[in-house]
């Protein structure tokens, strides 16, 4: 059941994130607002609580050949790659626009071994508006025969171990899904000092083609049908470990933000629903706080987790 | 540029396989430049993302798309009938550059005509098109622009026009061409581009090329729908906001 308060104070978005004062609870999933400034053709960057870059990695990356997306029932795939233009290129080109804009950052980052992840955190400075370093877990260890490196709990705990030892800034693990128990993945990543998860990455499938009856395509599945997968991550997790969990996969309405909170989400993030209707997040937002209001919530706090009541 | 909606006010067929959807937009687009697309959310629970689309026409708030049938988002676009809400965004992309005096050639394969069509309508009697389809049947993806401009057919099977590709067709004529004081525009298949490529490769004459690729956003955020460039720095460009127009030489064919 919910928590009901009094009605003067209904509607509060403001979130507390890792210590910070954050004022609405939605940000963009990694890789899906580009580097920021391309959305603001249709809305204000201000209007999302944290704003969270594209993967980034030490050196430019260039990312695979076309075709990159594929479409499939309720979602798509992609295998976009990384591609992006590193971690000095984006503090010198793009990062100063969200200095004018006065928005928060959660610097999603990546690398093919532990020493570039290792090296990733070090390259980047603290600075008031950086809420978190997020790592993509997800990305394929070339020292491990291109194993993800999130998928096994000793590694996840050493490599959360050394990118801890080298940031003051908080970290944030992103987990991929495909894993046998995401629940002793994400301990192994708290004991190693991760001070908040996002749930979850995108799910690896495959597509194939009828006539040739062979895979045509590899990638990433996100989008609605992501999100039961998601939700269960979230609630799983929420009773294991006592850190802030951003939830992800398949949000397309305010709804499923709702039911995100419940499972244990301090906040969300948006993806693939922007691609459907580039509106998606202001949309979520102001819904979110309509539902709030209809249900007489204060905060996200008063119901983030109550699901488990 | 904004996402607006729309409601579909004929959707008919132009021959078996190709269509012409016009649109009623609740809301002005602002300028529409050739070449520019739009991102069209198909109303039918089959399909999952937009699907990229030039401007075949844009004027007073009605905006008009050719296409073609190829999959399962084009077979549903075809059952749109009159009155049915749709969801359009754009203008998007950069838009063909046009110079102010030279005389153009328009080079369209098949359904790369519609790419074409309102840079042809806009440069009208300064261009001559070069048309290239199947069979005779395609002819009639020329529609208005048959009684105003100047066009060279050629089908692949020979039952119009000049038998062959339309840049065999094209090379047979290069010489006649004063291609100092012309350039090139073309839209279609990318065998008929990578053709055009080497018949032009030793002229210097300009060539703007309109390509396609998969899309996701048509926004610039996903990366989604790169084409491979010439440049090794960054040998991987959006075609959705670096493009869909490129510089022939600029793209990897
Ligand atoms: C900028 C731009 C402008 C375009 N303008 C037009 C137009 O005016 N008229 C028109 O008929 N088509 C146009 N297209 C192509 C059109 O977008 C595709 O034909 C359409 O998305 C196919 O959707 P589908 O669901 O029917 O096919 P699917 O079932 O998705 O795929 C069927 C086939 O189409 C190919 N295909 C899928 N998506 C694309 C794509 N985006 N570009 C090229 N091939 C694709 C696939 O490789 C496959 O072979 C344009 C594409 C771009 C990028
Ligand atoms: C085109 C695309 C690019 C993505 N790039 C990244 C990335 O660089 N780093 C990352 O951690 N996740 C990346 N993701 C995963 C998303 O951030 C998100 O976790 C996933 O898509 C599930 O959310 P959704 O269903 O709302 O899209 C990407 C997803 C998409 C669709
Ligand atoms: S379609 Fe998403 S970046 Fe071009």
């Amino acid at each position: 059941m919910y928590r009901r308060t009094g009605f003067r104070h209904m509607g509060n978005l403001s979130i507390k994130l890792l210590g910070k004062d954050i004022k609405n609870p939605v940000m963009n999933a990694s890789g899906t607002l580009g580097y920021g400034k391309e959305i603001t053709r249709l809305w204000n960057i201000e209007t999302l609580g944290v704003y969270v870059t594209k993967g980034l990695s030490i050196k430019p990356h260039h990312g695979n050949p076309p075709p990159r997306v594929w479409e499939e029932k309720q979602g798509m795939i992609n295998s976009i790659g990384l591609q992006n233009v590193g971690i000095e290129c984006f503090f010198s080109e793009y990062f100063p626009f969200f200095k004018k804009k006065k928005t928060p950052v959660i610097v999603n980052f990546f690398g093919f071994t532990e020493e570039e992840y290792v090296a990733c955190a070090r390259m980047i400075e603290p600075h008031p508006l950086i809420i978190a370093l997020e790592m993509n877990l997800s990305c394929p260890n070339i020292k491990k025969g291109g194993i993800s490196f999130g998928k096994e709990a000793g590694g996840v705990y050493d490599i959360v171990r050394k990118v801890k030892a080298v940031t003051e800034i908080p970290v944030i693990a992103k987990l991929t899904p495909e894993v046998k128990d995401i629940v002793e993945i994400a301990r192994a990543a708290y004991e190693g000092g991760a001070d908040g998860f996002t749930l979850i990455n995108t799910m690896p499938v495959l597509a194939l083609d009828r006539e040739k009856r062979l895979p045509v395509f590899r990638g990433g599945f996100s989008g609605p049908a992501l999100k039961p997968i998601a939700l269960k991550a979230v609630y799983s997790v929420y009773k294991e470990v006592p850190v802030p969990i951003i939830g992800a996969g398949g949000i397309i309405d305010y709804k499923d933000a709702i039911d995100f909170f419940t499972a244990g989400a301090t906040a969300i993030q948006v993806g693939t629903a922007t691609f459907i209707d580039p509106y998606s997040i202001p949309k979520i937002i102001q819904g979110i706080k309509d539902h709030m209001k209809e249900y007489r919530i204060s905060t996200i706090e008063d119901i983030t987790g109550c699901a488990h009541e | 540029m904004d996402d607006v909606q729309g409601i579909v006010v004929e959707n008919s067929r132009v021959v078996t396989g190709y269509y012409l959807i016009t649109i009623r937009l609740v809301k002005s687009f602002g300028k529409v430049l050739p070449g520019q697309f739009v991102m069209l959310r198909i109303p039918r629970n089959t399909v999952f993302l937009r699907r990229p689309f030039s401007i075949y026409n844009y004027k007073t708030r009605l905006l008009s798309i050719m296409y073609k049938v190829v999959g399962i988002g084009t077979e549903a676009l075809s059952t749109l009938h009159r009155d049915e809400k749709v969801y359009v965004l754009g203008p998007l992309g950069r838009g063909f550059k046009k110079s102010a005096r030279r005389k153009a050639i328009l080079i369209a394969g098949g359904i790369g005509i519609a790419g074409l069509h309102l840079l042809a309508k806009e440069l009208r009697q300064r261009a001559v098109i070069y048309f290239g389809c199947e069979s005779k049947k395609e002819v009639a993806l020329l529609y208005d622009l048959r009684e105003e401009m100047n066009i060279y057919v050629s089908t692949m099977d020979g039952t119009y026009g000049y038998k062959g590709t339309v840049v065999d067709l094209l090379k047979n004529r290069l010489e006649t061409i004063p291609y100092n004081k012309m350039e090139i525009y073309a839209c279609g298949p990318e065998p008929m581009l990578k053709a055009l490529k080497n018949i032009i490769g030793d002229i210097r004459i300009s060539c703007q090329i309109l390509v396609e690729e998969r899309m996701a956003c048509g926004l610039g955020l996903c990366f989604g729908c790169v084409k491979k460039t010439m440049d090794e720095k960054e040998p991987y460009k959006r075609l959705c906001t670096e493009g869909p127009v490129f510089d022939i030489w600029e793209i990897s064919l």
